[in-house]
């Protein structure tokens, strides 16, 4: 395989991704914040804080509010993590590897570029906008699906799951993260129940965690729940062993097995229901880090390996 | 309202679904009556669902404008009224094709060899060795089954007595295939009930065919080729084509960055597991762009070392650099010469007449009659450039002459034709527009021409002018 095609692959799957967990991240907080309609406190910032694009937000726009917020996250081009942004990117990478994917997972991004490139645009109707995130979210699903379904084994697929896993853990951790910053001490024990469950739907992780673990729902079963479940899809966990997985497929893998394999384990031995709100976020801190780091190597290893 | 053929205003020219009396040809009558059934809200419907299924499918070209470096993707015009073409009268064109292209190849090695033709018929040999398309690097070279251009798209016009001309061969990288093929997808999207009831055949095999024809070059004994398209890249106007042709055979679409000629003088490219030996390359970069340390670029889309991995037999090139000396609308008007010379038979299909303005007794001609005129430069395609006499004012006509006059070489004349018309969509009815046809000719061990071809029409009334570019649309071609 190519490895500017593998590249392309590699990018259109975390873009494509990218801005379906944007998406989510827009349609739980906006819900988030019609139980609380009058709490001010309770604002954007925190979402906006995750995507670490607060420099940019405050030069743009003037208060954290819900409609600039939504702007920022779906349709400004300069942000470069909006839903728009990431569409365009995805379209660019895809258009250059065209010939490598499935007839029909071209078409069904032609149909999500073609419905969403016009940007939500009415970000102030809250019917309209929560229509347009959830077409987002079944048009990104239905991509996946396709290529799930209809596209062979091989270093292709391999790459493509592993651009979609990486983008995985990296938002996710920021999603966790951000419930570590941004806590306030004043807060009522309810609202804290609330922004777990949020954040639970945020990664769609509510039912299965339900499943799991009934009753009270205690901080630290969240916890080791998204980081730590072997089942879920979207725990972290879960998509480092996939991305193992992935990487084991791929020729010449010793040194990002490595990588790998050391983050696996130490996520798995960690007792992270006991950490408090500091040693959690700098536990996150760590596994961004690896990540970067892995994303490095894997760069280097199959994209620029002829630099 | 229902579609009548009564009504069809059928124009002085020849019109190949409907006789001047009106009434329905042998071949069209099925789908003539099919479409007659229809009220012109039918033809708005499937037209929509057309459009659909082109944007779904997301064929697309890219056009450039003025002040526009990376152009604009377009949506592929397809008008959904088929064009037909008689079998038995098909099978001929074939032939005729595959005679002319035969001898085009002869010529291009004549050329870069013993030069026969030059020195033994009455052209004029400065046009073909003074011209830019005459490669030096190629003196000398003999290729694999004499095949130099090895996939062709020739031209077709019917004129007013209902038969087929070439109009002229394009011999270096001829697009629009992707478009025939893709034109019958979206038709058996939209009318899957007329193929069952009209017997049309497939033209499917043409990714298998050229996919054979590529493999059959190959320098080296390997069972499995390494084959790769070379592209300049997502910009250029026919790179979904490219991608297209690409995933149909199952080959890597690669870039100029993606090659590199290694020190053993190989052409390899830069895959994740390492360096992997090239040994067809089917190029769809101009020559001049091939290869950095040739011609007079500086260009990032070519290889560097191409050329001479091609001449040392390390990789073979299709089309082979140096063929756009048989492309030349100058050279065109000796192609019938050209079979007798290397062939012995007599062409099959005939060329339009050709004036060639280096001679000045042709020249003054067409000038004298440059009413019924077509000027055309020698070297522009997509229908740039060209003049006709007829359309001019007083001024357009004197500053074409002057231009003829001070560079005859780069213009040739041809009387005007009147193009065949079929039945189009127009919005709003059913009107006569004018056509042509680019099929495609591969050769390599074998030759094939695929069925049918590329139909293009004129979707502006009276209009001749059927590059898409230039506001012309395309019909699927059936072979009936």
């Amino acid at each position: 395989m190519l490895s500017r095609d593998a590249e392309h692959l590699y990018w259109l799957t975390r873009y494509v991704e990218r801005l379906e967990n944007t998406a989510r991240m827009i349609n739980v907080h906006s819900e988030l914040m019609l139980d609380f309609p009058g709490d001010k406190s309770l604002g954007w910032k925190p979402i906006i804080k995750t995507m670490d694009s607060e420099k940019l937000f405050q030069n743009k726009y003037s208060e954290y509010s819900e409609i600039s917020a939504v702007k920022f996250l779906g349709d400004d081009k300069e942000n470069e993590n909006s839903i728009i942004s990431s569409l365009e990117m995805a379209r660019y990478n895809a258009r250059a590897i065209k010939d490598d994917l499935p007839r029909s997972a071209t078409e069904q991004l032609n149909n999500l570029f073609n419905e969403f490139s016009g940007g939500m645009s009415s970000s102030s109707s809250r019917r309209k906008r929560a229509s347009y995130i959830y077409s987002v979210i079944s048009g990104t699903q239905r991509f996946f699906g396709i290529i799930s379904d209809n596209f062979s084994r091989g270093y292709a697929f391999e790459f493509m799951r592993l651009g979609r896993f990486v983008e995985r853990i990296d938002m996710n951790s920021r999603i966790i993260d951000s419930l570590c910053i941004n806590k306030s001490n004043e807060q009522t024990h309810d609202f804290h129940t609330l922004e777990w469950v949020s954040m639970l739907r945020t990664l769609s992780a509510h039912e299965s965690f339900r499943k799991e673990i009934r009753g009270e729902i205690e901080r630290g079963d969240v916890i080791n729940f998204l980081l730590k479940n072997e089942n879920f899809p979207r725990s972290i966990y879960r998509c480092l062993t996939i991305t193992e997985k992935s990487l084991s497929a791929l020729p010449k893998n010793n040194d990002v097995l490595e990588v790998i394999k050391k983050l696996n384990h130490r996520v798995f031995s960690a007792r992270l229901n006991v950490y408090d709100d500091k040693q959690l976020h700098n536990f996150l801190d760590y596994l961004q880090r690896r990540i970067h780091l892995l994303d490095e190597k894997i760069h280097k290893n199959y994209f620029h390996n002829y630099l | 309202m229902k579609i009548s053929w009564k009504k069809y205003p059928n124009a002085s020219t020849y019109d190949e679904y409907v006789t001047p009396q009106n009434s329905l040809r042998g071949h069209s009558k099925k789908i003539g009556t099919f479409l007659e059934s229809l009220s012109i809200e039918d033809l708005k419907e499937i037209n929509i669902a057309t459009e659909a299924a082109i944007k779904s499918m997301g064929i697309s070209f890219r056009v450039y404008s003025e002040g526009s470096l990376e152009g604009q993707d377009r949506m592929w015009p397809l008008d959904f009224i088929p064009r037909l073409i008689r079998k038995s009268e098909w099978l001929q064109v074939e032939k005729g094709l595959k005679q002319r292209v035969k001898a085009l190849n002869m010529f291009i090695e004549d050329c870069y060899n013993k030069q026969q033709f030059l020195n033994e018929s009455d052209i004029d040999k400065s046009l073909v060795l003074d011209s830019p398309a005459f490669k030096t690097y190629c003196i000398g070279m003999k290729l694999k089954h004499s095949a130099w251009s090895h996939i062709c798209g020739s031209d077709l016009i019917k004129a007013h007595d209902g038969k087929f001309y070439v109009l002229e061969d394009n011999l270096r990288v001829p697009s629009g295939v992707c478009y025939m093929l893709e034109n019958r997808m979206i038709m058996k999207r939209v009318f899957p009930e007329l193929f069952y009831q009209y017997g049309v055949t497939p033209i499917d095999a043409y990714p298998t065919k050229l996919y054979e024809t590529l493999a059959s070059v190959k320098n080296s004994r390997s069972k499995n080729p390494e084959i790769v398209l070379l592209t300049p890249g997502i910009f250029n106007s026919a790179y979904h084509e490219h991608s297209f042709l690409a995933q149909q055979m199952g080959i890597d679409l690669v870039e100029g960055r993606d090659l590199i000629v290694d020190k053993d003088g190989f052409v390899y490219k830069k895959t994740i597991e390492g360096l992997i030996k090239i040994d067809v390359i089917y190029r769809r970069v101009d020559d001049d762009y091939l290869d950095p340390e040739q011609g007079n670029n500086n260009s990032a889309i070519g290889v560097k070392g191409l050329i001479k991995a091609w001449q040392e037999k390390k990789v073979a090139i299709v089309n082979s650099p140096g063929c756009g000396i048989a492309d030349d609308k100058a050279i065109y008007s000796f192609v019938p010469k050209m079979i007798r010379f290397y062939l012995n038979e007599e062409p099959i299909i005939k060329n339009i007449k050709t004036f060639i303005l280096t001679n000045k007794e042709q020249r003054e001609y067409v000038f004298n009659n440059f009413k019924e005129m077509v000027i055309k430069p020698v070297a522009e395609s997509g229908g740039y450039g060209i003049v006709i006499g007829k359309n001019c004012t007083r001024q357009e006509k004197e500053s074409t002459i002057r231009k003829v006059r001070n560079n005859p070489r780069n213009f040739v004349a041809q009387p005007l034709i009147s193009l065949s018309t079929a039945p189009t969509y127009s919005g709003e009815n059913i009107a006569p527009r004018h056509l042509d046809l680019r099929p495609f000719i591969l050769t390599g061990e074998n030759q094939y021409v695929t069925v049918g071809g590329l139909t293009r029409v004129a979707l502006k009334e009276g209009s001749t002018v059927v590059n898409s570019s230039q506001g012309g649309g395309s019909k699927d071609t059936w072979i009936v």
